[in-house]
């Protein structure tokens, strides 16, 4: 494991780099996943990007027009202990706790998770479920995707040339909705997840019709085993999402 | 490229030199020197390595040095003020919360992290917290109630003391404070001048013939020193079967058998030197099924060995074809266990450090028998048996798997060391660890038992079919051990044991916990449910029925001159209101019984002895040296209370020796088989026996009285009856060192060799083991029935420990015990690809239990007072585990009506179970 230590102060100094050493470099926020698979040799950069020590790029706004900003630099831990995260976008946190250890979630960043793109990455469903969006910066300027767009494989992802992850944004959900996540790991958070499933309903106000239902999946294959258990969690979730959806239609009544 | 970083470390400010790649964990451990900080997987999956980031917990070794220039770290070395420990610190001490320490450091850091968030969490918080951290030994019972209690006060309350002797007190384990403070020295802590390091090559084939070896670019890299492979080491054999090499020279005949061993001046350019080492191989057919091997045609590994079968052994104890003629009922069954592995939290090492001028070799490393075992490790070597020391630092979890010392590691780091004259340390990786642990060997039984109308056993059959992987090492010892233990239960006339242990081109097998008894049970303890089930009967009165009592002798001749079986399973019932829950529970919820009976010692071919000595100083200091292996089990705790019992005096006026030195330490046989309590507690109370009839001779002349009248109590010497009349211990003391009296130095020698019998190999009866311990479980789950999923709830044991030592201990080996098992029933297993490689290679995949899934757990102690142990007691470290899997199994059962056969029981097993239920009943 040699490679050259790069510790940008900016994400433009960042993203000067990765453009410089294309296809040579990875870029390290929490480095929880980077490490392990360094370690395990299963990729060996030249160089390491580390960008987790700049400054301002970890924080959450909620603005009621623009809704939840989340920079990619925020940890999982206070992505999930975030009160705004909590009270708004229950799910979000619910997904974030059950995200490994105290200790890993400590260090790993919703970045990092989002652009690992390992196929059981805890945030995305729940992110895709709320339409939520990333903001790519890069040599060219900048771009939003929608999160739903932004993986392409297990491990890969839209990123372009010098292309850096820098937020989240999600939109406010429409009145009447609730969002849940189900996982089953083998021993519980601390495991990845075998299957995620997120769903999300908007109620229909005063009837008990569904105006929208998501069900987005994760970690899925197409083994038996799996099938079961993408049908037991579905339910769950959306269980758990109508039940939402209702209270929150129920409280937007008050 | 070296970069100078600042790390404030426990308030300290350091300026060190890093390079880039290196672990946060890599450099407070070896550029810093703070080695209480442990390395356990290097993956971030285990949390030893859990140090504090400004507050906040994470993961050293998956953090670089360098990205934490200039933050503010906190290791367990700055928890403790000066001398005085941190209250979590004081607490795991005191709660028992401590067994072989390896995750205390991380676990207490993962615990202050929590109290200062939330200074009166939950349980189920406190568990969240510490979700992260694996323990192998505890079963997370005593850490959560250690945490608890200092969150209760903001500081530790005593435990409470009852009016006790010394023995039955509940005393944390000596070694305790050093594990919490994290200044305990295991292997991986060991650090010589002019060290290099050493990486070991392995096969990639499960089979292969070694066409040639080029090692010359691997010599050529720089910082290399050594570079060795089987042609260049002699060539003896080890292991029962004296078919293995220290380094393969010619054939290869699992993944991961060594071929080459490296010695460099770092880590990593020893591992780029095994990349440059090119091996040439003749792949061969191979075979890794136990079963399929014994076919004729399958691929020859070992010339010797017809059929593969490298031992068997069967015994017929009555007539068992007139058993089962006369039965009223027949039932057989097939059941199966994989592999389990240790999964100590610290990877096996040594350090080897040869002197050319003396041609003496020192070795360290965590080996729980180094007395036994060096005679062979000296034959390997080629060294006379005086040139090779041993010395044994703290062990970081051993449960009788960490015996040896004819390992990899010992072998290459030794070869090594003699080759360049420089101390070699080798450390596993996690990866290595589980590629090449020697785990319990994967077993098949068949099960055939007749019984009575009335539920009386008639005749009982077992042949179990062991899969000894591609070398015997120790397996025989653990097929003869089922032939005495398979009937250890149950009263039954005619009984018949057939063992088989077969090469395949597997990982070979070596003791474990409770050795291949756990497949045993995990087997007939389901086998007899079923055979009660269909007898429409409670499974508790089939037992109680059946089981043996004291002073029954078993189809092997094994003395039962205690037995609280009957007790234990009484016990369990009221307990668990057994009768209340059984076919009683909500659906989906179920209760299962299960029992153990084991050794406690076993003599394999040699006196069963240990020894040991109590020397008293000039100045009345009392010290014990024994050989005893301190994995967590508290062997050291439990002789130092023999000895202030005997000599009168309080714990905290005795200290034992911490590392075992084949030097220095008189000779024990080690700690496996359940033999500590006995065998090492019978020895250190005569040790102190010995001394003490030397102080009251010494008195008895100076009071003029006899000797019989004198009694040590209370840090005196008296006479009995008139406590006035007599002298402080001290005194006595002096009495011999200063007038005169007595042989000098003061020494106790002590030792216990049990009179029990080497089996016979032609009937195979003998008492093999002085005393047999007992333990009864039953464990209460429930599963989801949509995803599959159980989940333990409670356990309720009961165990025959013969007298209650350390009731502190005892819950610990209870609760851990039950961990362990709970691993062995849902989550653990190595399974191999069809090339024979390991496909568990990590403690996730492979499914250690975490705090999560520890279930509550009520221990009860059954004192049946074993007139051969001291004071009555009996070891209970493999009893206490052995019945958790099958009850469990058993309850998954009384849940839902599915039996799976072969652990683990994952969510996968239980809806394809249920699914052919269902089918099956659609037929009907």
């Amino acid at each position: 494991m040699r490679f050259e230590y790069l510790e940008p102060t900016s994400i433009q100094e960042a993203i000067a780099l990765f453009e410089r050493y294309d296809g040579k470099a990875m870029v390290m926020a929490g480095g929880t996943d980077l490490l392990v698979q360094m370690r395990k040799k299963t990729i060996r950069p030249g160089y390491v990007i580390h960008i987790g020590n700049i400054r301002g790029l970890d924080d959450i706004r909620y603005d009621k027009q623009e809704g939840l900003k989340i920079d990619a630099l925020t940890t999982i831990r206070a992505l999930g202990k975030s009160s705004e995260v909590q009270g708004r976008y229950p799910v979000i946190s619910q997904a974030a706790g059950q995200l490994g250890s105290i200790a890993v979630r400590n260090m790993a960043t919703l970045g990092g998770n989002l652009c690992n793109a390992a196929p059981s990455a805890e945030t995305a469903p729940a992110l895709i479920a709320l339409s939520a969006r990333a903001r790519i910066v890069g040599p060219e300027g900048e771009r939003l995707v929608l999160v739903e767009d932004f993986f392409t494989g297990p491990g890969s992802s839209i990123l372009g040339k010098g292309e850096i992850l820098t937020e989240i944004q999600v939109p406010v959900p429409k009145p009447h909705t609730g969002a849940g996540y189900f996982s089953h790991s083998m021993r519980g958070t601390i495991d990845l997840a075998i299957v995620g499933v997120s769903a999300l309903i908007t109620l229909k106000p005063r009837e008990e019709v569904c105006e929208e239902v998501k069900v987005v999946l994760a970690a899925v294959a197409p083994a038996s085993y799996r099938r079961e258990m993408v049908k037991v969690f579905t339910q769950r979730a959306i269980k758990e999402a109508f039940r939402l959806a209702r209270t929150a239609s129920a409280s937007s009544m008050l | 490229m070296l970069h100078e970083i600042e790390l404030i470390v426990n308030g300290e400010p350091y300026q060190v030199a890093v390079e880039p790649s290196e672990s946060l964990l890599h450099v407070i451990r070896e550029r810093l020197g703070l080695k209480g900080t442990k390395n356990g997987c290097h993956v971030g999956e285990c949390g030893a390595c859990t140090v504090l980031l400004d507050g906040r917990p994470i993961r050293s070794c998956l953090m670089l040095a360098i990205a934490a220039r200039g933050k503010r770290i906190t290791t367990i070395e700055g928890m403790a003020k000066g001398e005085e420990l941190h209250p979590l610190q004081k607490a795991f001490v005191e709660y028992g919360a401590i067994q072989c320490g390896f995750c205390t450091p991380g676990m207490i850091l993962s615990a202050q992290s929590l109290l200062n968030e939330n200074s009166n969490p939950s349980d189920e918080e406190i568990k969240k917290a510490l979700a992260g951290n694996l323990c192998r030994c505890t079963g997370y019972t005593k850490i959560l109630e250690a945490i608890k209690a200092v969150a209760r006060s903001g500081q530790v309350e005593g435990v409470e003391m009852k009016e006790y002797s010394v023995i039955g007190r509940p005393l944390p384990q000596v070694g305790s404070v050093p594990k919490a403070t994290g200044s305990a020295k295991y292997i991986d802590d060991i650090s010589l001048p002019g060290m290099l390091y050493g990486k070991i090559l392995r096969s990639p084939y499960a089979h292969a013939r070694i066409m040639s070896i080029d090692t010359s670019k691997a010599k050529r890299l720089s910082g290399v020193r050594a570079v060795i492979t089987g042609k260049d080491i002699p060539q003896v054999t080890y292991g029962m079967g004296f078919e293995e090499y220290a380094i393969a020279p010619d054939k290869v005949r699992y993944v991961g058998d060594q071929v080459a061993a490296v010695a460099a001046i770092d880590e990593d350019i020893a591992e780029e030197a095994l990349d440059l080492i090119k091996v040439t191989y003749e792949e061969l057919p191979a075979v890794f099924d136990a079963e399929e091997a014994m076919k004729s045609g399958s691929p020859v590994i070992h010339d010797n060995a017809e059929n593969n079968i490298g031992y068997g052994v069967t015994h017929i104890f009555g007539d068992v074809e007139r058993g089962f003629a006369d039965a009223d009922y027949i039932r057989e069954d097939r059941l199966e266990t994989p592999m389990v592995q240790a999964a100590f939290l610290g990877a096996r090492g040594s350090v080897a450090d040869f002197d050319p001028t003396s041609g003496a070799l020192t070795l360290y490393t965590e080996a729980t028998m180094p007395f036994t075992q060096r005679p062979w490790m000296a034959r390997v070597l080629g060294l006379p048996i005086n040139k090779l020391r041993v010395i044994r630092p703290y062990i970081a979890g051993s449960f009788g798997n960490k015996s040896g010392l004819t390992i990899d590691v010992c072998f290459c780091s030794s070869f090594l060391s003699m080759r360049t004259g420089r101390p070699v340390k080798i450390v596993h990786t996690r990866e290595e660890e589980f590629i090449t642990s020697r785990g319990r060997d994967p077993v098949i039984c068949y099960f055939k038992t007749g019984v009575k109308r009335d539920g009386t056993l008639a005749a009982m059959q077992c042949r179990q079919i062991s899969n000894a992987g591609a070398y015997l090492d120790n397996s025989p010892l653990t097929a003869r051990q089922n032939v005495g233990v398979f009937d250890i239960l149950f009263r039954c006339p005619n009984v018949e044991f057939q063992a088989y242990d077969v090469y395949t081109n597997t990982l070979p097998s070596r003791t474990l916990r409770g050795l291949t008894n756990n497949a045993l049970g995990w087997g007939q303890q389901q086998h007899m449910d079923m055979v009660a089930r269909d007898l429409g009967m409670d499974v508790a009165d089939f037992y109680l029925k059946n089981v043996h009592r004291k002073g029954d002798i078993t189809q092997s001749k094994y003395k039962l001159d205690s037995c609280g079986l009957a007790e234990c399973i009484q016990e369990v019932v009221k307990a668990s209101n057994w009768k209340g829950k059984r076919g009683k529970l909500p659906p989906n919820r179920g209760i299962g019984l299960a029992a153990s009976g084991h050794t406690c010692g076993c003599r394999y071919g040699a006196p069963d002895l240990s020894t040991a000595l109590v020397v008293v100083d000039r100045e009345g200091a009392v010290r014990v040296h024994s050989g005893r292996a301190e994995a967590g089990m508290g062997p050291g705790t439990m002789q130092i209370m023999c000895v202030a019992e005997e000599l009168g005096l309080e714990p905290e006026d005795i200290t034992i020796n911490e590392f075992v030195d084949t030097d220095s330490t008189p000779f024990d046989c080690g700690n496996y088989a359940s033999r500590g309590m006995i065998q090492q507690g019978n020895a250190a109370v005569a040790a102190a026996q010995d001394v003490r009839r030397q102080l009251f001779e010494a008195v008895a002349r100076k009071l003029g009285v006899s000797v019989d009248v004198l009694k040590a109590r209370d840090r005196r010497i008296c006479v009995k009856g008139s406590p006035d009349r007599g002298i402080s211990f001290e005194e006595a003391v002096r009495t011999c060192w200063y007038e005169g009296e007595g042989a000098l130095p003061l020494i106790g020698r002590g030792s216990y060799s049990p009179p029990t019998e080497d089996w016979d190999l032609q009937t195979g009866e003998g008492n093999a083991s002085i005393a047999y311990g007992f333990g009864v479980q039953a464990a209460e789950v429930e599963v989801d029935k949509e995803t599959g999923k159980v989940k333990v709830l409670n356990v309720f044991a009961a165990n025959d420990c013969g007298k209650v030592i350390n009731p502190l201990i005892l819950d610990g080996q209870s609760e851990g015990g039950i961990s362990m098992s709970l691993g062995m029933a849902i989550f653990e297993q190595i399974s191999y690809d069809e090339k024979g490689r390991v496909r568990e290679t990590s403690f996730s995949n492979y499914g250690l239990p975490t705090v999560l899934q520890q279930p509550s757990v009520k221990t009860v102690w059954v004192e049946t007072i074993d007139p051969h142990g001291p004071y009555g007691a009996k070891g209970v470290a493999e009893v206490v585990s052995l019945p958790t899997a099958p009850a469990i199994a058993n309850a998954v059962y009384d849940a839902i009506g599915v039996r799976i056969t072969k652990p683990p029981i994952t969510p996968w097993k239980i809806l394809q179970a249920l699914k052919e239920k269902e089918e099956s009943q659609d037929e009907v």
